[in-house]
């Protein structure tokens, strides 16, 4: 078995991985669902591959993300950092066992669960209660909530966990203390520089990475989302050395985010100097330990092509974070798919790679050709009828900052994934289209030619033939990665 | 002034307004630790925005759960923090002692004096402490038959300020057989060597020393033993699960038999492997009943694993670094890194090794070995706070341990080194020293006393009788501490109370250092990059 460890560092990794594990934990309740659309009952999808199967201290199973997520102290919010699911027996916090004189206690300002995971919780009591099977009188009850929790979450979120619908294992959470400084003082590279090293936490957080690992058949990959607008960078870029120094020959795919807070426009020359001195350092450092870097995050996705159709507010990462979530969620799902044998039917879902060959498909031999661009495009296109060939590339939207676009790319190695085409087989087809090294490229407004024009056309054809109408769905991207030769 | 026109926000502070501002500072994180200090002090239960707890009595780990904001209090806290690297104890002293010289400074300082001058008495102070320090320690004898007994009284005095009596006397035992178990004659004492691992348990509040492993994991293949007595142990950093290689290739098969031959080749290398390991296996255990256990520090794959249990042998994949090294010193042999030239010689040997269940955790006990060079710490407690303040005082007891060793000398303690020195200070040193000096001499000298001042607050007596009567048995010649049961002075070598000298020595070294250089401060400017914003 594949698995696939994932690794969110920094505030903003953690909203996307957040978003991320929402959409899974969707997909696993819409394909248990037993009244669901069969559409969603995708065989050959294992999530096994980024969840993992445990047991509670009360002996009830757990299913939860194979994830480690390093953050701030306090940054966890309402949820403690035991998690949801092993916490128990914490009823009697006025046990001390240990010491027999005065005993003070210091309790801070306790955060009370926002409107949104006040109702999960109330939905998890009252599925014990009815076995889901909800009268009217509770959809009417639920409805009158909705707008509610729509709007605490869109205006009032804080925390990562504010919006999240996931369990998480103890082993999980990390968070940094003993910091000593604000949020906004650890916005550089420089200022995170020791924190890894200092206090044992470089040990605390490799074994919390270990638990996971050792469990694993046969790892893949690790998965890593750094946030690299701060102090998080040099954290991330030590983690990463320990890791490859002890994980050598696992292959890490490394998607380097920012945030919206860190494109503000930044008023005097020593600031822009400062940020472009983090940017460098941390680029070369982090790039320097993995095999595939892709920078995400634009400075402003309200001002993009993504804005046709979704309303997103810039600053608010709740919005932002949501996009880049999905994007990675397209990119990561060839990792999570059943390899087929020869003899498989073409109208199965195929084109399973693991991380290994996904990245030597795009990086090459060479290490020339590391680093990625991930475009997106959402909602994806009809490609149905008689389109416009050229419509889906023209709504891809690139979300890797500071990418000239509509430029000749005569030597790009490009891997698109597409899901949520829905033929008269009523199964959901996404598979993945490699064109290798091509001499000459799909130009906005040239007739493709060559060998990439009939995998195209191919493409279209299949499209055509399997999908009269896209349906809609929750989900319903195209994400095309591509990479350069680097310049010298 | 020049900085106001570069940046109008800046915040300038003069001269007695930055010195109130530094010894405010100072005071504030004294207040915080100090119901901390001692046996009789006060154990802190932080409750987190989640309802996590934490308790702890140790400064250290109190201040890093705080969030400092002041400059002041953050310069002290990092001097306090890396007190505990070194010496591993005494911060909530330092942090004490720092606030107490400040508070004493003021007084002068209100008074009209320099602070250069009382800068200097603190110089002139801290070199005669240091040299009283020389004279006042008690010399222990170590090197290969240490004294045990004054090894146990020095972990009691550490571990009883952390847990409550009966409890901190438990430990003790298994503190100090833990440190001379690990200790190598004529090499520093390397603590990582004993292990501290802990399981939940419901009911019990147990700690043991296992002379030996144990693993936080176990073996992974469902048909292996979970319990294998007269092992002998490899320990190896070889890759026995199949990796792709570097090179991309494609295999093209057009039937069944091509990919049998196919999929063998690919796993060629590794079961050759795997077959060397089973060879050594057959070469040791021919004609006896002993045991193997393999254990990797890299990953096994399943196909790996079945070869291995049909071979009889149990294996753990993906071990600790750490442990590697343990295991090495625990149960003997050497760590490989090839299979190439195995031989029996690398192998270790174990009497038992069992595995033990809880719930999705597994824990490996490797016991009985012969020499043991490593042990291991297991902590058993209901719940995870308790386990982590467990965890904590058993850290600071094995440094304590360690710090005697190394020190070869303990300092008496209960407050009775803090109130001699002030004695020699005031009796003696004082009156060698020229000018308003010997006011910075008496500041020093009375800012020692707030160990045993806070150790007489925390008891609730009454800290003036009680100085009153340690110094007046102090000018009588009889050193003694403070019993704080009684309030009375006692002999703290009667009742086994002693502390290191290396903390007492690193606690006199750094504390007038910063209180130094906060009381020189003339200005604080607040101007950082933050403040450019037009508000």
């Amino acid at each position: 078995m594949r698995e696939i460890v994932t690794v969110q560092v920094g505030s903003f990794a953690n909203f996307i991985g957040s978003h991320f594990w929402n959409f899974q934990d969707e997909m696993l309740g819409l394909a248990a669902d037993p009244y669901g659309d069969p559409v969603f009952k995708i065989q050959s999808l294992n999530m096994d591959v980024i969840y993992r199967t445990g047991e509670t201290h009360q002996g009830t199973t757990s299913y939860t993300p194979r994830l480690l997520s390093i953050d701030f102290q306090g940054s966890l919010g309402s949820v403690s950092s035991k998690g949801t699911l092993y916490s128990e027996g914490s009823n009697e916090p006025s046990e001390v066992v240990t010491w027999a004189g005065h005993v003070s206690t210091h309790a801070s300002e306790l955060q009370n669960k926002n409107l949104f995971l006040q109702s999960l919780y109330q939905e998890e009591q009252d599925v014990a209660l009815t076995n889901g099977n909800n009268g009217e009188a509770k959809d009417s009850q639920h409805e009158i909530q909705d707008t509610d929790i729509v709007r605490c979450l869109d205006e009032g979120v804080q925390f990562w966990t504010d919006f999240s619908k996931v369990h998480y294992h103890p082993q999980s959470l990390y968070e940094v203390n003993g910091l000593w400084m604000d949020v906004k003082q650890f916005d550089n590279y420089g200022i995170g520089r020791d924190v890894f090293m200092e206090n044992l936490r470089g040990e605390e957080i490799c074994d919390k990475l270990r638990f996971f690992v050792e469990e694993c058949d046969h790892i893949q990959g690790f998965q890593f989302i750094v946030d690299d607008s701060g102090g998080f960078s040099p954290l991330a870029a030590d983690f990463l050395e320990s890791v490859s120094d002890e994980y050598t020959n696992t292959p890490v795919l490394l998607y380097a985010v920012r945030g919206p807070s860190s494109h503000m426009s930044l008023s005097s020359r020593k600031q822009t100097v400062v940020r472009d001195l983090h940017d460098a350092v941390s680029f070369s450092r982090l790039s320097s330990f993995c095999k595939m870097i892709v920078p995400v995050g634009l400075p402003s996705l309200s001002r993009s092509k993504t804005s046709t159709f979704l309303n997103i507010k810039d600053e608010n990462p709740y919005h932002c974070s949501a996009v880049y979530a999905a994007a990675l969620h397209s990119t990561s799902l060839p990792f999570r798919m059943e390899p087929l044998g020869p003899t498989a039917d073409l109208s199965d879902v195929f084109g399973a790679v693991d991380v290994n060959g996904f990245v030597q498909m795009l990086a090459g031999q060479s290490r020339q050709n590391m680093v990625a661009i991930l475009d997106v495009a959402m909602p994806s296109p009809c490609l149905s009828g008689k389109q416009d060939k050229q419509s889906l590339l023209r709504n891809l939207q690139p979300l890797t900052p500071e990418v000239a676009e509509d430029v000749d790319d005569l030597q790009a190695v490009e891997s698109m994934i597409m899901h949520g085409a829905i033929g008269s087989v009523q199964e959901v087809i996404a598979y993945q289209f490699l064109k290798l090294r091509m001499q000459s490229m799909v130009h906005m407004n040239v007739q493709p030619q060559g060998q990439c024009s009939a995998i195209y056309q191919q493409l279209v054809a299949l499209s055509q033939f399997l999908c009269h109408s896209l349906q809609s769905l929750v989900i319903l991207s195209a994400s095309m990665v591509s990479c350069w030769e680097a310049q010298s | 002034m020049s900085l106001r026109v570069l940046n109008p926000n800046a915040e300038v502070l003069n001269k007695s307004a930055a010195l109130h501002m530094n010894i405010n500072a100072a005071k504030g994180l004294q207040d915080v630790l100090k119901t901390n200090l001692g046996p009789k002090g006060t154990i802190k239960m932080l409750v987190g925005g989640a309802g996590d707890i934490k308790l702890t009595k140790d400064g250290n780990t109190l201040l890093k759960e705080m969030q400092i904001q002041n400059p002041t209090a953050i310069m002290i806290a990092r001097t306090a923090v890396a007190q505990d690297d070194i010496s591993g104890d005494g911060t909530t002293s330092t942090v004490l002692f720092i606030g107490e010289l400040m508070k004493q400074s003021e007084r002068y300082i209100d008074e009209g004096m320099h602070p250069r001058v009382l800068v200097d008495g603190f110089e002139i102070a801290k070199r005669a402490t240091l040299q009283f320090l020389e004279k006042f320690k008690t010399p222990v004898v170590m090197g290969s038959e240490p004294d045990k007994e004054i090894l146990k009284m020095v972990a009691r005095t550490t571990l009883r300020t952390k847990l409550y009596e009966g409890l901190a006397d438990q430990l003790t035992d298994i503190v100090v057989n833990a440190v001379l178990c690990v200790q190598k004659p004529d090499e520093p004492i390397d603590l990582f060597m004993v292990e501290i691992m802990h399981m939940r348990h419901k009911f019990d509040v147990d700690t043991r020393l296992v002379e030996g492993l144990v693993l936080d994991h176990g073996s992974r293949h469902p048909d292996m033993k979970r319990r294998a007595e007269n092992c002998y142990i490899l320990t190896c950093n070889v890759s026995l699960e199949y990796e792709k290689s570097e090179i991309n290739a494609g295999f093209f098969y057009s039937n069944a038999e091509q990919r049998e031959a196919m999929v063998a080749a690919e796993r060629r290398s590794v079961d050759e492997r795997v077959k060397k390991i089973i060879e050594l296996k057959n070469k040791v255990c021919a004609g006896n009943d002993s045991n193997f256990v393999v254990i990797n520090q890299k990953g096994i794959d399943p196909p790996s694993l079945h070869l291995l249990q049909q071979a009889g042998i149990v294996a753990l994949r993906r071990a600790k670094r750490r442990n590697m090294e343990r295991l090495v010193l625990a149960c003997g042999g050497e760590a490989v890194n090839s299979v190439d030239d195995l031989t029996p010689d690398c192998l270790g040997w174990a009497g038992l090794v069992y595995e033990h269940v809880l719930g999705e955790d597994k824990y490996t006990f490797v016991e009985n070995v012969r020499h043991p060079h490593s042990c291991t710490i297991l902590i058993k407690g209901p719940n995870d706070h308790t386990i982590a303040q467990i965890k904590d005082a058993v850290r600071d007891g094995l440094r304590a341990v360690k710090n005697t060793i190394e020190d070869e000398a303990v300092i008496l303690g209960a407050g009775a080194f803090e109130v001699a020195a002030r004695q020699h200070l005031i009796n003696e040193v004082k009156k060698t020293v020229q000018g308003r000096a010997q006011l910075g001499v008496e500041a020093f000298a009375d800012a020692l006393l707030v160990v045993p001042k806070t150790l007489a607050e925390n008891s609730g007596l009454d800290t003036q009788d009680v100085i009153i009567g340690l110094t007046g048995e102090h000018d009588r010649g009889n050193i003694v501490g403070l019993n704080q049961q009684t309030g009375e002075p006692m002999d703290p070598q009667m009742e086994g109370i002693f502390d290191n000298y290396s903390v007492k020595r690193q606690i006199i070294n750094s504390g007038p250092v910063i209180a130094s250089q906060l009381l020189l401060v003339d200005e604080v400017i607040r101007a950082g990059r933050n403040m450019r914003k037009p508000t």
